[in-house]
């Protein structure tokens, strides 16, 4: 009976099968800028959906191939050439260039020398292999119903991409599991209804509502319970570096693991970390500080350096400490707080928050006996504020304990935005120093990101939020290192756009000097852990070496050294004031990166470094948002709701008749005898027992009667043939045989 | 045709009777007999293709005396004139008159035995009877009476010196079927029966000939509605576009099926068609109507395995399209 079987192509579940493809196409181009060179993806999308509508409505070849070759021609024209391309003289040069293009890369392939082919000719063969691929697909979903091989290639390709590459794939993850649930139950849709068409059952394909309704619920209870049910951290080590190592892909001189911890030379920066355990220090203060060690303000290119020169010119102030940080412009408030230095730890230097103004020692030396403050001098690098003490003999010290006077800084919002670009000269000749060999596009993209920020705090600010804006992934492990001839910014913001603290502040002071902007990179300590109230109302906090961090503090004349935190997932600590009548136009660096949802999560074995940022930090505040999600509250909402889900899907049919079977109860007129006769046959095809195709109705009566062991069906049978064929009007046939009616329906309960 | 199917009782009291009555004669052939009235009540012809003494002359008799009708028998030879069917006109010499002396098709019940024995001229004639209900002899149309009723029959199994009936002229016969042979209990009883004097002898007629053209008027009466007869079409078409079929089903086919479905649906006592008239007399109607193609007759694909596919295949219209 093939004649009368002719598959319709066009039925409306066909067209939407083919866009759920289009769409899983769609989802193999959409990575493809993040991976290689090619730009203008949307030329390719659009040419893909082109050429999947020119198959789908089955033109004949003739027409079909010239509008595909026209279709990348225009394409051609769009990524290559400049001017109109519907000019005769934009089409002709483009043909032109096309068949010299064709001819030389011909000639290179039957020489085979396939790596000397043309951008041009590469595109062009890119173009007719998506025109193949939609030609493929129209064949393997329409015509051989199968789609899987196809959906398990998507989701390897994303995987793989997510796990080795800088695509973010949790989205399209998502995506490809709706279309693919949607895709595969349609085509199923499709087969069921070919088989019930070859028992002679259904009159063509469509899309049932009950099949639609029920896909609908499963791929979205699957989605949402997929997205709500916690997500163990893997069992088993993170294969992915061995296997990177073992490939080879680790490009840029090999993977290299340096010390978490607040190391001493930065000249060289890059490289993952390696995990460094216990604590640095105690220290009691009356809220979140960073603790600053020093600032270095020559970049090499590679790392960071103070002037040795600078560094022999020490200042002496005695006990007292004068290192000024801040202008008039900052209120500052004086503050106090007591460390104390772990025994394992080794620091020549001392950490302070804000502004040091005194350090009293209070520790005891190796022989027990407090060292007498006059025999201990402090040196401050009045450049880098680095303190050191030195005992009488020159000799310095590690100070175990110390008791810090410090002023810390409240900078009014209005004084940052308006203060002036009239930076002393001391200032520029140090803080804006840049290596020759800093590539031009890092001054390039400063550029860019600046371009409609008029003062100097709205630029950091932008350079700020740049990296969280654009997709940086915070990452400790396999951070790239460049090679001699490589930037360290560079690399970073260009090629693996992923790293840590380094990472993110060397880029933006480099970025932010490129503008004229004077900056400096600091290291020290994130605030640590509160372990402890103490009575005098300040908190214990705990700082541990993998609390190290380092950030920015960008030099405003009237207030002067203000600290941003451009580290993904971190928080600056830093107090901000705005005026009154505040405008909320304007982003706060305080806040930005604690709002910033896509923060990565700590995770295995890098979450004590991450704990750099604090406890009250971002990271964490960001960390409660995502595990509200996974609350038992919402499990215990969501498994109820899934096993109803479940439930509902399973009784759907009862539910339907109960439904019908009140429905037609109630409303009693004769007038509904057909309609209810008819939704009787549909429910019955539901229970299991549909009407053959070529089944009449008195035969299908017959066999309804011997399944339910009832008359009832062929009764009502004779009389909707009265209405039905006979073409007489329905007078009282519905209070006639409504007792029939539903004596069936409760059958089919039974 | 399916085998043994459950049939919905003929519930006419008269057409019963008559059944009852032929039935006293013929055993166990009411299908065939209940088809036979159908073609009667409906005004067309049946063509019945089996071997000889299969009670083929008995039944039509049988149906004959019950009507009370005028029944002839033409056995057609190869070498019968169309004038030995029509009738002749012969030269009186005792009035110098021509005489018109009427052949055997100027009755209400026509057995044409092994009607592919003929030359084609003879078996023209007869068919023009058929079709027109009249018959033309020396420039002179003269009608036939009414009602009439021809019984062709074919022999399956002989095909020497015959002449196959054409498919333009099978398209005239409304049915076509065949007898078989008797079930064995079946058979006993004919043996019983015939034992002692043929009771077609005794055979007392119960349906004036008057009521029986009074039905078929009747008949035309009965309602095909518009589902019906797109069922009909459906089914008609699917013979045209089947692939084993090289010739389908003409519209004179489609036009045959509704007659017939209105006779059946009238002997039901039941005042409109339902598919399932059509459904159980498209068989008959349909099968001497279709030509196979030449694969289809290699791969052993019969007129009647079609018509059974396509029967399972056609949508029955059953008001429900829309809901589903």
């Amino acid at each position: 009976m093939k004649h009368f079987q002719l598959k319709s192509m066009a039925s409306i579940t066909h067209l939407l099968i083919y866009i759920l493809a289009f769409l899983l196409i769609w989802e193999w181009l959409r990575p493809v800028p993040a991976v290689t060179n090619t730009g203008q993806i949307e030329i390719f999308v659009w040419f893909t959906l082109a050429s999947a509508a020119l198959i789908y409505l089955r033109f004949p070849f003739y027409i079909t191939m010239p509008a595909l070759f026209a279709g990348s021609l225009y394409g051609l024209h769009l990524i290559f050439m400049e001017g109109p391309f519907f000019s005769g003289e934009g089409a002709g040069t483009l043909l032109r260039t096309f068949a010299a293009e064709f001819t030389v890369n011909t000639g290179m392939i039957f020489d085979g020398n396939f790596a000397a082919l043309t951008d041009f000719f590469r595109t062009f063969l890119l173009f007719t292999l998506l025109a193949l691929v939609c030609y493929l697909l129209y064949y393997w979903v329409l015509y051989t119903r199968r789609v899987f091989f196809f959906l398990i290639c998507t989701v390897a390709y994303i995987t793989i991409l997510d796990t080795f590459t800088v695509v973010d794939a949790s989205q399209a993850v998502i995506r490809i599991v709706i279309i693919g649930f949607f895709i595969l139950a349609l085509l199923h849709m499709l087969n069921v209804q070919d088989e019930e068409r070859a028992i002679g059952r259904r009159p063509g394909s469509f899309i049932s509502p009950a099949w639609m309704y029920t896909l609908v619920t499963m791929a979205g209870a699957a989605v949402v319970a997929g997205i709500l049910l916690p997500k163990p951290e893997p069992q088993w080590e993170d294969p992915v570096p061995f296997m990177r190592e073992f490939a080879g892909i680790e490009g840029s001189g090999g993977a290299r693991a340096s010390r978490i911890g607040y190391g001493v030379n930065d000249e060289r920066l890059g490289g993952g970390f390696e995990k460094e355990e216990g604590t640095a220090f105690l220290a009691a203060a009356d809220g979140e500080k960073y603790w600053r060690g020093e600032s270095k303000d020559i970049y090499t290119g590679h790392g960071w350096t103070s002037d040795p020169t600078y560094v022999e010119s020490e200042q002496i102030f005695g006990s007292g400490i004068d290192y000024r940080m801040f202008e008039e412009g900052a209120e500052l408030e004086e503050g106090e707080t007591s460390i104390e230095m772990d025994e394992a730890a080794d620091f020549e230097l001392i950490f302070y928050p804000g502004q040091p103004v005194n350090v009293q020692n209070t520790a005891a030396d190796s022989g027990g006996n407090t060292i007498s403050e006059n025999e201990i001098q402090y040196y401050t690098d009045a450049q880098g504020g680095r303190i050191q003490a030195e005992s009488g003999n020159a000799q310095s010290v590690r100070l175990d304990s110390y008791d810090l006077t410090y002023e810390e800084p409240v900078f009014p919002m209005e004084e940052l935005r308006n203060s002036s670009e009239e930076d002393p000269e001391d200032i520029q000749e140090y803080y804006l120093q840049l290596p020759e060999e800093l590539p031009e596009r890092v001054t390039l993209l400063a550029e860019e990101i600046a371009e409609d920020h008029e003062s100097r705090y709205e630029t950091a600010a932008a350079v700020e939020n740049y990296f969280s804006e654009n997709d940086f992934e915070y990452e400790t492990e396999n951070v790239a290192v460049p090679d001699d001839g490589e930037d360290y910014v560079d690399q970073f913001l260009f090629e693996t756009q992923e790293g840590y603290c380094d990472n993110f502040s060397t880029s933006m002071v480099v970025m932010l000097r490129a503008l004229d902007i004077p900056a400096r990179w600091v290291k020290g300590f994130t605030a640590g852990e509160e372990i402890e109230e103490l009575e005098d109302g300040r908190n214990l906090y705990e700082i541990a070496n993998a609390n190290a961090h380092s950030w920015v503090e960008v030099y405003f004349p009237e207030v002067g050294w203000v600290p941003f935190e451009p580290t993904r997932g971190f928080t600056n600590y830093a107090d901000f004031e705005e005026p009154e009548s505040s405008d909320p136009g304007i982003d706060l660096g305080e806040d930005t990166s604690g709002e910033d949802p896509n923060i990565p999560e700590p995770e295995g074995g890098v979450d004590d470094l991450l704990e750099e940022g604090g406890e009250q930090g971002g990271t964490d505040e960001d960390g409660d948002e995502g595990s509200a999600v996974f609350t038992l509250k919402n499990l215990l909402i969501s498994i109820p709701l899934v096993i109803g889900v479940m439930i509902l899907y399973q009784k759907q049919n009862r539910l339907q008749n109960k439904f019908f079977f009140y429905r037609y109860r109630l409303s009693g007129k004769s007038a509904s005898f057909s309609a209810a006769y008819q939704r009787l046959l549909w429910m019955l095809a539901n229970e299991g027992i549909p009407r053959a195709e070529g089944e009449t109705l008195r035969e299908y009566s017959r066999r309804v009667d011997l399944a339910l062991s009832s008359q009832a069906m062929t009764k009502l049978t004779s009389s909707y043939e009265k209405v039905y064929y006979g073409g007489r009007t329905p007078a009282d046939e519905w209070e006639k045989r409504k007792k029939d009616w539903e004596e069936i329906v409760r059958l089919l309960q039974a | 045709m399916r085998g043994k199917k459950e049939q919905p009782a003929v519930k006419q009291p008269l057409i019963y009777e008559l059944i009852e009555n032929v039935e006293k004669v013929v055993v166990g052939k009411r299908r065939e007999i209940e088809l036979s009235l159908i073609a009667i009540l409906s005004g067309g012809h049946v063509l019945l293709e089996d071997v000889p003494g299969v009670g083929k002359t008995m039944m039509v008799r049988a149906i004959a005396r019950s009507l009370g009708a005028d029944f002839k028998r033409i056995q057609f030879t190869p070498d019968l004139l169309p004038s030995d069917v029509t009738g002749v006109s012969v030269f009186n010499q005792k009035t110098m008159e021509f005489h018109f002396r009427p052949g055997p098709v100027m009755a209400n019940i026509v057995l044409a035995d092994e009607i592919n024995r003929t030359s084609p001229k003879t078996q023209a004639a007869l068919l023009e009877a058929l079709e027109e209900g009249s018959v033309t002899t020396d420039g002179e149309t003269r009608q036939l009476q009414k009602p009439f009723f021809v019984m062709a029959t074919q022999n399956p199994i002989e095909y020497g010196g015959t002449y196959p009936l054409p498919e333009a002229q099978l398209d005239r016969f409304l049915f076509k079927f065949r007898i078989g042979y008797p079930t064995k209990t079946e058979e006993m009883e004919v043996l019983n029966r015939a034992e002692k004097e043929p009771p077609i002898d005794s055979l007392q007629p119960v349906l004036a000939l008057e009521k029986l053209l009074k039905m078929q008027t009747d008949v035309k009466n009965v309602f095909a509605g518009r589902q019906v007869k797109e069922y009909i079409i459906s089914i008609v078409n699917a013979t045209r576009q089947h692939h084993a079929v090289y010739l389908g089903a003409s519209p004179r086919a489609s036009i045959a099926l509704m007659k017939a479905g209105q006779a059946y649906a009238f002997m039901q006592e039941r005042d409109y068609v339902i598919p399932d008239d059509i459904k159980y007399l498209a068989p008959f109607v349909l099968q001497h109507r279709l030509m196979l193609n030449s694969d289809a007759k290699l791969s052993d694909l019969t007129t009647e395995r079609i018509i059974r596919d396509i029967l399972e295949q056609v949508h029955v219209p059953a008001g429900n399209e829309q809901a589903q």
